[in-house]
């Protein structure tokens, strides 16, 4: 029993500080996840403006090298004269300013006069269509943005950036299925710009980079965006270039250690980028690691969707740090459970000590002691249970001293009535002699005054003895009922309890069925109790060791001749019984079956007469070697007069 | 006529007959037994009985009186003289009762009473 209420204390502590812990653990997750995921999707949004910012930037630069060239008076006298050599020269250093991989320039038609490259001064044969240049001429200014030219076009201006723009498409999971297989145009990054000399076109210098397999852009974003940042020895950021779905420059590396070019975007990008145009954030898995990564549409000079821009952050630092936070959560929970076990213990004993020794002291108290040992006084609603426990003990204690001084004055009282009546009876036989020789002297004729006088005086003193001997008898026994309401489950306990130790001795038991919701009766309960005592003394005297006296109560469904409701009284015993010869003079004064001096057989006879006073009556069953049942009913509201 | 007298007192026995023997003959009885004994032999006229005495106590000679005898009239003599004791003896068969100590003249009249009564059919 201690046990689990140590257990349940324990057991609730830990509940609750589980249930707290689970619950700030679910929450706390929660939040972190979308907090810490949500900034670094924030923040890859952010890297893609960036990266769009320096992919632009890089546009430019290619327009304002080649747009200050066409201002330089050198180039136009050249272009003019159509001085092939010196534009090679001059578009070379160009190129080599600005970084182009192509240049060119066209005639007013649109026809190459002169490249860098292999085949500087084509001929007249057909020209691949140069969109860049078709767009400046068209709008007849400058043009600029992304191009897609074919690998015819890359192959005439210089056969190696044809074999660069070549990219084997590498099957990738999660991508659309595809039919090609090779990629062979190129996206480029060009600008083109009329050159204008006194209102008249002479031509359009044309120039740009070959995004496909280039490094330098990619590594570039990485760098100045994720300022080489590493995690667990890889970068965390990288940039991606795709030329329609498929990766053509990028710092994201392949399987077998290179760069992963050939590879393709998931089937969601390429649906939500290439053909609708937005912009997508995903947590993606590439290649092999999982990166948060954001994509948006690269569109060319004639705003058509060619390719897409890419940007990912590596998730696991993310992720690590969610799972990290996460762990400390649960150390928390844990550790706060731990505190809650040993708080439970802590707190279980102290309510349990002191409850463990009141057990002690009430065993202790049953067993007859009136000093339990209760142990020290706690403080607040334990110090009151405590004090209470005393006092019920204390006040036991006083209630056992009444009763026993109450038994000890009822044993007197009884004894001296016996001795009053044995005495009495003594005195009345020896007195009868007195009284009737000196009344038969007294009628003599012969008598002298004197004689006659002095057997007055001793027929007057012999009638005050008469007198006093009868007073006496009435003394001993109160005849006047002294009524009150009595509860007779109660008083049956007291009276069983006045002659507990004597059954005690005799080691005989005594029993209480005690009826339920018993009425009270209006009686003497001093009378009453003489009554109990009685019947109970005389059950004792008939029984002997592993007897049983049985008392028990009930609202008595029998009512009198008067119409009265009462209450039966029935005290059993498993003692010798009552022969039944005895039986019809069980309650006649003067029977007993004890020899002369140890009982007046009064006992039953004045029980008898108390119980009839109150308006009942006693019947008595009894079968020699078994046992006597007296049954006692006596009405609620005594005797009517 | 015969009265028969049973106490185990000698005293209350002597005192009975000192009283009685002028007017009537006085058989005196010491127990219940030596009562029935003169009950069966001679013609009793009345008996005078002490309710308590050892052995076979006074109540039941009394029944046994009253129902073999029944026309014999019993006076119960006792030395508790209480009320309920006198109740008591009243619910039984006794003609009458009379308390110890008694004078000579209570004797006499609880006798002259019964024999009176028993005169009357």
């Amino acid at each position: 029993m201690f046990y689990s209420f140590r257990s349940k204390i324990i057991a609730s502590f830990l509940g609750v500080t589980f249930l707290v812990g689970i619950v700030s653990l679910l929450v706390g997750g929660h939040l972190l996840t979308k907090s810490v995921l949500g900034e670094a999707r924030n923040r890859v949004s952010q890297d893609l403006n960036a990266a769009r910012e320096m992919y632009d930037n890089r546009v430019r630069m290619i327009e304002v090298s080649l747009n200050i060239t066409t201002l330089g008076y050198g180039f136009i006298v050249a272009l003019k004269e159509k001085d092939t050599s010196d534009l090679v020269f001059r578009l070379g250093r160009i190129a080599q300013y600005g970084g182009l991989d192509f240049a060119g320039i066209t005639d007013e038609k649109g026809q190459t006069i002169s490249r860098i490259g292999s085949h500087s001064i084509p001929g007249k044969k057909s020209q691949s269509p140069n969109p860049i240049v078709t767009l400046a001429l068209e709008k007849k200014t400058l043009a600029s943005g992304a191009v897609v030219l074919s690998e015819e076009f890359l192959n005439s201006e210089n056969p190696q950036l044809a074999e660069r723009a070549r990219v084997d498409i590498v099957p990738t999971p999660g991508a659309t299925p595809a039919a090609e297989k090779v990629v062979t145009s190129g996206l480029t990054l060009s600008a083109g710009v009329p050159v204008l000399h006194e209102g008249q076109l002479l031509g359009v210098l044309y120039g740009g980079i070959l995004l496909n397999r280039d490094e330098k852009i990619v590594d570039t974003v990485r760098g100045t965006v994720f300022r080489n940042e590493e995690y667990k020895g890889r970068s965390i950021g990288r940039a991606t270039i795709f030329l329609k779905d498929v990766r053509v420059a990028t710092n994201v590396p392949a399987q077998d250690g290179g760069r992963a070019i050939g590879t393709r975007v998931a089937e969601d990008v390429r649906e939500h980028v290439l053909e609708k145009g937005e912009r997508w954030t995903k947590q993606a898995m590439v290649i092999t690691d999982w990166y948060i990564t954001a994509y948006e549409p690269i569109k060319d000079i004639s705003d058509k969707i060619v390719g897409i821009l890419g940007m990912g952050v590596l998730e696991e630092k993310y992720v690590d740090l969610r799972w990290r936070t996460l762990a400390s959560f649960v150390l928390i929970t844990l550790a706060g459970m731990a505190l809650a076990t040993l708080l439970g213990c802590f707190l279980a004993g102290r309510i349990i000590n002191p409850v463990h020794r009141l057990i002690r002291a009430s065993q202790q108290v049953t067993e007859g002691s009136l000093t339990p040992d209760i142990g020290p006084v706690s403080s607040g609603e334990m110090a009151v249970l405590q004090n209470t426990f005393k006092e019920m003990v204390a006040a036991m204690g006083r209630r056992r001293a009444e009763s026993q001084d109450r038994l000890v004055l009822s044993e007197r009282q009884a004894s001296v009535g016996r001795l009053a009546a044995g005495v009495a009876h003594e005195i009345n036989n020896p007195l009868t002699g007195v009284l009737t020789y000196t009344h038969m002297l007294l009628r003599r004729k012969d008598l002298n005054e004197e004689v006659r006088a002095d057997l007055q005086t001793i027929a007057e003193a012999t009638e005050r003895v008469r007198k006093i001997v009868k007073g006496l008898l009435d003394f001993s026994r109160q005849t006047k009922p002294d009524r009150e309401q009595v509860d007779v489950n109660r008083l049956i306990s007291s009276t069983m309890s006045l002659m507990e130790n004597q059954a005690l001795l005799k080691g005989v038991g005594m029993v209480f069925k005690p009826g339920h919701d018993l009425h009270m009766v209006n009686m003497d309960r001093n009378q009453f109790q003489s009554v109990l005592l009685n019947i109970l003394i005389n059950a004792l005297d008939a029984t002997k060791p592993g007897d049983t006296i049985t008392f028990s109560t009930a609202n008595s469904p029998v009512r009198n001749e008067a119409d009265q409701e009462g209450i039966e009284i029935s005290i059993a015993d498993t003692g010798c019984g009552i022969p039944s010869e005895h039986l019809n003079k069980l309650f006649d004064p003067f029977f007993t079956t004890k020899e002369v001096g140890h009982g007046t057989g009064l006992g039953l006879s004045v029980t008898l007469g108390i119980v009839q006073r109150h308006g009942g009556t006693i019947q008595v069953a009894s079968e020699v070697g078994k046992g006597s049942t007296f049954a006692i009913w006596v009405p609620l509201e005594g005797r009517v007069k | 006529m015969k009265i028969l007298v049973v106490d185990d007192e000698s005293i209350v026995l002597e005192s009975c007959k000192r009283v009685l023997e002028d007017c009537f003959e006085v058989i005196p009885a010491r127990s219940a037994d030596a009562a029935l004994e003169v009950i069966r032999r001679e013609p009793v006229g009345v008996i005078l009985l002490d309710i308590k005495m050892p052995g076979k106590d006074g109540m039941s000679l009394l029944r046994e009186v009253k129902e073999k005898w029944p026309n014999i009239p019993v006076i119960v003599m006792s030395g508790y003289a209480t009320n309920e004791t006198v109740e008591q003896v009243s619910r039984t068969e006794a003609a009458t009762f009379i308390a110890k100590p008694f004078t000579p003249d209570e004797l006499v009249d609880a006798v002259a009473k019964v024999i009176e009564k028993e005169g009357k059919p």
